[in-house]
């Protein structure tokens, strides 16, 4: 449950001058595979002589270090290098083994039985044990930690339910066989359970670190990754050391230094003061031109599977109403903005679904540019008055600046073809999230979602279940529902994906959201030392294979 | 003379008393609930009424505020809300450090270039110098932050190669030229133009052609006479400059990636970070209070006939 603020993509794409968030998020969830000026080079990481080195980056000051709370792109892309769970996703997006060594599916397929590999160590030097893994996911179960992804991710185990309502203190789905071996129940068979596993709130945690370090455990986190935290001051930096103790191929680098303090990506790129930058719009032509030299750090990013949208609460008015939610979505030109706003470095969204991504069908059909339909919607509709209309805040992520040049487009699109105006807010990031989640918010923009994992469900299911968590906007649709209920027990691929397809193009209809832009694909800069750098589409550990090139 | 200073320094706590009280009554009416941000996503009713207990935020307004002022004068302003388990002074004091230091740096830049370049404007009056440097003045005046910073990023960051473009690591660290000369650049033209005044207006005193005509050297008359006196409307405006010197900041610390007080603030403010908002306001305050009575009595002490006034 990812989410990632429209702000920092933009900030890609077209330029922000001085924002941190900006430039981690920009390739942490953009790009799948590395551009082929670095495919040539030696990818593999694996020379010893390449070992070692610091890599920089700039960030912005994670949300939680907490795996059990994550719920940001910035925090995942900071906790999926320190922690590490049962399975992880690897750069091809396949699910791998990760502590776990191996596992066992019954035959009507929900009871998997994990065997942990040998020898394993926390940071600390003690061993990890099935108990480790049974106190973890109780943990995240555990009222008390105040997880709001547990349920998602964790919701299809049985007793997790009974263990967030309080109603039992021990998830009963959850065996120790022995200190090698555990057992997870689901409460019925569903294709996508292992994948959810990858996500954090499945991750170990030791219990005494946690417990003895109260609310701030995090600031000396016992840890299983590839790194370990080295060093976190607020607002100004946070190291990533290497973790000699983790089980795999440890990790090349000695050190990743994240700068949290922001400044210019582009010009602290150009000075070497950070290895790896987005390119904005205003930078586009120059890095291009064959003769300046940052044209020979440049590649190409993939797009991440990710949507960009403004989500309407259709509990709260005037969004009550479909035909008012729909004209909002025909009246906004959104291949206008794809072209004029973002130089065509984004591709309008009419469906759900990223291009590319598990389950894309183009048969579905979206709500298109059509201002008279726009018009007609809005006449037919109970807030057509512009008296009696109840004032429509947009809530959007920032600290003061502008809001996004998309978000005042379209408030102008509203205006001119329906006359709908709107106020934009902006909150911090962070109660920005908190907001959505305890679904205050009217309408909220300047976001997106980015998968976690490669199925419909981390969409389709999450996003507009009726009883998600995920489902930030309290959409419901009975149909809607009942056919994300079949495709989640559905065995046969094809009939699960046209589930979906099916689902996704009754919720088009009902118009929760007004669907934005997807990402195409987008161009960074990355010095010609660093080496073994992979960008992928989701947030996967990756760092362990990156070395500088002295 | 020691009257005068004591008056003024009793009048210091009353004026922080009535600046935290009307901080703290912003911090229980202003807009959002600090419970809310404490318990995040899983906010209940039940939860809130419990934690507002515990903190005893259903306590009498005057009750908290008086425990508020009494944790505050032992340097403990509470616990953050965003960032739970630390306090704000633990989340502060790093922070301040940078911004004062930097604060520092300017006030010196501005001083160092300011004074003595408005002094040679007005002592060179009435020759191509003076317009020279006052339409200089004028410009650096004029000039915004957001554009002398990517400014001075360009020519002597990138082009020159001879400082970083971001970071911080101390006074004298290269890292802290680019960032002070930004923040200090509109205060040497605003003491430039002070110090340029205020020199022609001493200048033009009787004393000083009294001086002349006594045939004391014009050196003598223009560094110990004239110099002298124009400095003290000077030293008014570095206490003041305090307060603008602030804006400029923010923008400094967040182009240059500066971990500053600033830059903290404005996130605190947006995360309703009621805690951290009110001990930056009374520090700030009581900054800026304290640095008006060292000015005030500098002033005292410079000039015998605001001591002559007072003592009578």
């Amino acid at each position: 449950m990812r989410k990632l603020t429209i702000v920092l993509i933009i900030a890609t794409i077209s330029l922000f001058a001085c924002s941190s968030e900006a430039e981690p998020q920009s390739l942490n969830e953009t790009q799948k595979s590395i551009a082929p000026s670095l495919q040539g080079s030696d990818n593999s990481g694996s020379s010893e002589s390449g070992k070692g080195g610091t890599l920089k980056r700039l960030w912005s000051d994670p949300p939680t270090l907490d795996p059990h709370l994550v719920t940001d792109t910035t925090s995942a892309g900071l906790i999926v290098e320190m922690f590490s769970g049962l399975v992880t996703l690897n750069p091809d997006l396949e699910i791998v083994p990760d502590l776990a060594e191996s596992w066992d599916l019954s035959e009507n397929g929900t009871l998997y039985t994990f065997k942990l590999r040998a020898d394993i160590k926390f940071s600390d030097g003690s061993p990890i044990t099935a108990n480790d893994f049974s106190y973890s996911f109780n943990r995240a179960a555990n009222p008390d930690t105040e997880s709001p992804v547990a349920e998602l991710y964790l919701g299809d185990i049985v007793g997790v339910q009974e263990v967030l309502d309080g109603e039992s203190n021990e998830i009963s789905g959850v065996k120790v066989i022995d200190d090698r071996n555990i057992q997870i129940k689901i409460d019925s068979p569903k294709a996508y359970f292992l994948a959810k596993l990858t996500y954090p709130t499945a991750y170990v945690l030791k219990e005494a670190n946690v417990s003895q370090g109260g609310d701030n455990w995090t600031d000396s986190p016992v840890v299983t990754g590839p790194f370990a935290l080295e060093r976190y001051d607020l607002g100004q930096v946070l190291i990533l050391k290497r973790n000699d103790l983790y089980w795999g191929e440890k990790a090349k680098l000695d050190r990743v230094e994240f700068n949290l303090a922001g400044g210019v990506p582009m010009a602290m790129y150009e000075n070497g003061e950070i290895d790896i930058t987005g390119v904005g719009l205003a930078d586009l032509e120059r890095v291009q031109d064959q003769n300046d030299p940052l044209s020979k750090d440049l590649i190409s990013v993939p797009p991440s599977f990710t949507i960009n949208y403004i989500g309407f609460n259709v509990s709260k008015p005037p969004f009550d109403d479909i035909k008012f939610r729909q004209a909002l979505n025909h009246a906004v030109d959104k291949q206008l903005i794809a072209t004029q706003v973002y130089s065509e470095l984004v591709r309008p969204a009419y469906g759900i679904l990223p291009p590319n991504f598990p389950g894309f069908s183009s048969d579905v059909k979206g709500l298109e540019y059509d201002p008279d339909k726009a018009v007609k919607l809005l006449s037919e509709s109970k807030y057509a008055d512009p008296e009696t209309r109840p004032l429509i805040v947009v809530t959007i992520p920032g600290t003061g600046g502008s809001p996004s040049l998309d978000m005042e487009v379209v408030a102008d699109m509203w205006d001119r073809v329906l006359g709908v105006q709107i106020e934009i807010q902006q909150v911090e990031w962070a109660t920005y999230l908190q907001d959505l989640h305890r679904e205050r918010l009217q309408v909220w923009g300047g976001s997106g979602w980015q998968a976690d994992y490669p199925d419909p469900q981390d969409f389709i299911d999450i996003l507009f279940h009726s009883e998600s968590k995920g489902n930030h906007g309290k959409y419901s649709n009975s149909q809607v529902d009942e056919i994300l209920e079949e495709a989640r027990i559905d065995q046969d691929p094809l009939t699960r994906i046209s589930k979906y397809n099916k689902a996704e193009q009754l919720i088009i209809d009902d118009a929760p959201w007004l669907p934005m832009w997807f990402d195409q694909e987008g161009l960074a800069l990355i010095k010609p030392r660093v080496r073994g750098f992979e960008f992928t589409p989701l947030i996967v550990p990756k760092l362990k294979n990156v070395y500088i090139q002295n | 003379m020691l009257i005068y200073a004591i008056k003024r320094i009793l009048w210091v706590p009353l004026v922080m008393l009535v600046i935290a009280l009307m901080v703290f009554i912003l911090g229980i009416y202003g807009p959002g609930d600090p419970v809310e941000v404490i318990l995040g996503n899983n906010y209940t009713e039940e939860l809130a009424d419990s934690l507002r207990e515990k903190k005893g935020l259903n306590d009498p307004v005057f009750v908290q505020y008086f425990r508020y002022i009494g944790d505050s004068v032992k340097g403990d302003f509470g616990e953050s809300y965003k960032y739970p388990g630390k306090t704000v002074s633990e989340l502060l004091a790093p922070k301040l450090a940078v911004s004062a230091k930097l604060f520092i740096i300017s006030i010196l830049i501005s001083t160092i270039f300011g004074i003595p370049l408005g002094f040679y404007a007005a002592i060179k009056q009435g020759t191509p110098i003076d317009p020279l440097v006052v339409s200089m003045t004028l410009i650096i005046y004029a000039m915004p932050v957001f554009l002398t910073a990517p400014f001075l990023i360009i020519i002597f960051a990138l082009e020159l190669g001879w400082v970083p473009v971001s970071g911080w690591g101390g006074i004298f660290d290269s890292r802290s030229i680019l960032p002070a000369i930004t923040v200090g650049l509109p205060g040497i033209a605003v003491i430039a133009r002070l110090m340029r005044a205020s020199t022609l207006d001493v200048l033009g005193q009787e004393f000083i052609t009294f001086a002349k005509a006594k045939g004391v050297s014009r050196r003598e008359v223009i560094y110990k006479h004239v110099g002298k006196n124009a400095i003290l409307p000077v030293v008014t405006v570095l206490g003041l400059s305090f307060s603008g010197m602030l804006g400029g900041a923010l923008i400094v610390e967040l182009i240059f990636g500066i971990p500053g007080v600033a830059r903290f603030a404005l996130d605190a403010i947006f995360s309703r970070d009621y805690p951290i908002i009110m001990a930056l306001t009374l520090i700030g305050t009581a900054t800026l209070v304290i640095a008006n009575l060292i000015v005030d009595l500098l002033y005292v002490l410079l000039d015998p006939r605001i001591r002559y006034s007072n003592d009578n």
